[in-house]
């Protein structure tokens, strides 16, 4: 995971207080007065800077189409870290960002406003002493992007042996709306830059939970015997939000549940859970492993009823009454958007062979929480009577990924008193407790990783293909016809994913 | 919060089971226990550094107070608190008078959270061996401070002659960010090393440290430099013919100059107590970066096994050991 740099005689592996800091380089933002800029970019640049993480030579570069100058862009920048930082707000810390902001106003089309940030990306070697390193961050609607790309092809600003430096790229999903795009937008992005300098940001896995699932399962000698269809019955995926779609309805309205958090996060969650242990822990063998996961997923033969989706109706979400997504502001009347989709899948190994694992997502439910249930078989045999374990359920390991991070067993426990009575209890490990309150910020990982150059928290061009190969039958029998079952606003989805899920003899955690 | 008057340590391993459960923390995870060795002038002080330290890593902290060992009779005072003024988790202040203070283990021992590491950090004068306090002896990781000591150099050697893996000072820890950034520094020279300056107040033992630490990395003479501080002010590094220079004289802001490219100012503050203390315990295993950096700058390392408590009483020798004798 970490990157070697040899040859400087004053690094150390030893010497563990030393962080790692990128080389001097440059992150161009487009899009940099939108929203993700503003509340995640701009602070988690700040909150780098502020924990020293930054290089001296760093330069913070917006493009937009609005006509400014720095100093505009610098108040914006400014506001954003101080509402959206994670770290305290130090004036002194703030100035030295600030000093080295720059604006660029331009829009995707406009050759002149391209060719000048592609010479002002060698002044700033000049003037800040960047090297001429680069990342791009493409903060933009996914149509702009191949306007952007080529224009970033026709300047040569991509091209780390013409311009003697590095230069990456950070993309946001979606990638693509289904295999055929994916495979264009790859191409296309793959093209212009070197496959090796492209990050598919999925800021999931920026989540120290999500990385703990790799401690948790390759540095223990507890879980990784029983992980296997010997022991594990089902495995249960889920993430839920409370919001609706707010004013997203622009992107939100044809693209749905599925292919906006089924196809990349909830997909990405089931490779890391479900996959081998990787030979080394870095980029290539992580994501070797997770690709073998993703190629051997299959759908069930009945498609129809292993999988459902669902748009919410008018109702009661902590104590308000919220819209239905029909009445939703810039949603087509008579859409048939899902807005909750549950999926069942099964991976094609042998080590899961039978176990099915159950993803779900949706917006308008009860609470915000992503977690990973392992669900494990019954033991063979119960030496009590019936009545004694009436109250014992299955085994389960519970991976909080968020809120309240951490980790919980439940297992079977005797109630206190003169009869033998057995009841689940829980077992909890919590990230808040055992270790420092506030862990960095996804993007701020995961932008620091970009600038080291260190991928292995991104997926490759090849997994995003494996996991569309999933999620496209799937579309294409929605899309023949029908509407999606609708649930009330504040309940845990539709009628019909309960019965999916009974009909396999199973129910849904309540997370 | 529970305050008890001359006590004994059953009553406060009650009061402490006592407010967990009245705080709901019954099944709270403890990262580790901290040992707080403190003189009771720097009390607050160093409350306010632990409890900042607390908040990043959730601890049991104990602060040990020993006071007036030539008492008569001896005594325990504890105050009990969790979730409390001193942080989101649990900690407890006693005061030890008489000759309690010089068996502070046995109030101590039954204390620590089970299975889990523990931390001692002398806040104040460092002592002459760590062996001559059994609060050191049960720790896995030992925290002294050199800069704390009326001859900071000396004490610095003291440390080198004492080692044992586990140990570190926080004038080490003062030198993070000023080695981040000579190591970033590094990342893009190439070449021979031909000069190599670290500037500061002389008796500064985090000067020292640096140098030491240039020294050991690089195989090269490192000249010191004289100033007025405060602290370390700066590092000139000539590497393949180009010159890197680091300077801070107001102990907050630096400039980094290197010829050739325009000179930039960083933020460099002298870190908070609090800061310095959150980073050791971020870590709990032995600091070997730390001990041949010790080792080049005193020349007197000697690496020893465990450590087995060294009896030492103060009313029979001439010049006891600072950690035992606090007011």
């Amino acid at each position: 995971m970490t990157a070697v740099r040899s040859g400087n005689p004053l690094r150390d592996p030893r010497d563990r207080r030393l962080p790692r800091v990128p080389e001097p380089c440059a992150l161009v933002v487009f899009g940099a007065t939108g929203d993700l800029s503003r509340k995640k970019l701009i602070p988690a640049v700040y909150d780098l800077a502020n924990r020293g993480l930054l290089p001296p030579g760093f330069v913070l570069l917006g493009f937009a189409r609005r006509d400014w100058g720095d100093g505009e862009f610098e108040q914006l920048a400014r506001q954003a870290a101080q509402e959206h930082a994670r770290t305290e707000f130090r004036e002194e810390v703030w100035q030295r960002v600030a000093e080295a902001t720059k604006f660029l106003s331009g829009s995707f089309d406009d050759d002149a406003a391209f060719d000048t940030l592609a010479t002002t990306l060698l002044e700033l070697d000049a003037s800040h002493g960047t090297g001429g390193n680069a990342a791009f961050y493409l903060s933009i609607p996914p149509n702009a992007f191949p306007t952007v790309l080529k224009q970033m092809q026709r300047t040569g600003m991509a091209d780390n042996r013409q311009t003697d430096s590095w230069r990456r790229v950070v993309v946001e999903k979606p990638f693509g709306s289904d295999l055929a795009s994916a495979v264009e937008l790859g191409d296309l992005v793959d093209d212009v830059f070197t496959a090796q300098d492209v990050f598919r940001i999925d800021h999931y896995l920026g989540k120290e939970t999500v990385q703990n699932l790799l401690a948790l399962r390759f540095a223990n000698e507890l879980f990784e015997p029983i992980w296997n269809a010997h022991h594990i019955d089902s495995v249960q995926i889920t993430m839920a939000e409370e919001g609706g779609i707010g004013s997203r309805a622009g992107f939100y309205e044809g693209v749905g549940a599925a292919r906006d958090v089924l196809q990349n996060h909830l997909l990405q969650l089931l490779a890391l859970t479900a996959m081998d242990e990787p030979v080394r822990f870095d980029a290539e063998s992580l994501r070797t492993e997770k690709r073998k996961v993703l190629e051997a997923l299959t759908l069930p033969k009945d498609l129809a009823a292993s999988a459902v989706r669902g748009q919410y109706t008018q109702g009661w979400l902590a104590g308000q009454r919220v819209k239905g997504y029909q009445d939703e502001e810039g949603v087509q009347p008579g859409s048939t958007t899902e807005t909750y989709a549950a999926l069942r899948v099964d991976v094609d190994t042998r080590r899961w062979a039978g176990v099915p694992f159950y993803l779900r997502t949706g917006k308008r439910l009860p609470r915000r929480v992503t977690e990973i249930g392992i669900v494990f078989r019954k033991a063979p045999h119960l030496p009590f009577s019936r009545s004694d374990t009436e109250e014992l359920g299955a085994n389960q390991l519970v991976v909080r990924v968020q809120p309240d991070e951490g980790v919980t067993l439940r297992f079977g426990s005797k109630v206190p008193g003169t009869t033998m009575e057995v009841r689940d209890v829980s077992m909890d490990f919590s990230y808040g407790e055992a270790f420092t309150e506030n862990s960095p910020e996804a993007y701020e990982r995961l932008l620091l990783d970009v600038l080291l150059g260190d991928a292995s928290l991104f997926p490759r061009n090849e997994e995003v293909e494996a996991s569309w190969r999933v999620i496209d039958p799937v579309e294409e029998m929605w899309a023949e016809g029908g509407e999606p079952e609708t649930y009330r606003a504040g309940e845990w989805g539709p009628k019909a994913a309960d019965e999916m899920l009974a009909r396999d003899g199973r129910a849904w955690r309540r997370p | 919060m529970t305050t008890l008057w001359d006590t004994s340590g059953t009553a406060v391993i009650k009061a402490l089971a006592a407010e967990r459960r009245q705080a709901g923390a019954v099944s709270s995870g403890l990262a580790l226990t901290l040992v707080a060795v403190v003189d009771e002038r720097l009390v607050t002080e160093a409350e306010q550094a632990a409890t900042h330290a607390a908040a990043q890593h959730p601890c049991r902290l104990l602060v040990v107070v020993r006071r007036r060992p030539d008492a008569p009779e001896p005594r325990l005072d504890a105050e009990v608190s969790v979730g409390g003024r001193l942080g989101p988790g649990e900690a407890i202040v006693m005061r030890m008078y008489g000759r309690l203070a010089l068996h502070a283990e046995s109030v101590v021992l039954p204390l620590l959270a089970p299975d889990a590491p523990v931390v001692t950090w002398w806040f104040g004068e460092p002592p002459q061996l760590i062996a001559h306090d059994p609060l050191g002896v049960i720790a896995g990781r030992r925290i002294t401070d050199a800069t704390a000591a009326a001859d900071p150099l000396a004490a610095l050697r003291a440390r080198a002659e004492d080692y044992v893996p586990g140990d570190t000072d926080l004038s080490w820890t003062r030198t993070t960010l000023w080695r981040s950034l000579c190591a970033s520094a590094f990342d893009s020279l190439t070449g021979e090393v031909t000069g190599l300056t670290v500037a500061g107040e002389a008796s500064n033992p985090s000067r020292a440290l640096l140098a030491g630490w240039l020294r050991s990395r690089l195989d090269r003479d490192v000249q010191l430099e004289d100033t007025d501080g405060p602290g370390v002010t700066g590092i000139e590094l000539v590497v393949g013919g180009e010159t890197v220079r680091i300077t801070r004289n107001d102990g907050r802001l630096a400039t980094l100059s290197r010829s050739g490219q325009p000179d930039r100012v960083l933020p460099l503050p002298r870190r908070q107590l609090g800061d310095l203390l959150a980073e050791e315990l971020r870590r709990l295993d032995a600091d070997d970066a730390y001990a041949e950096a010790l080792g080049a700058t005193t020349g007197a390392l000697t690496v020893q096994g465990a450590r087995t408590h060294l009896w030492q009483d103060p009313a029979e020798v001439a010049d006891p050991d600072p950690a035992l004798t606090t007011s």
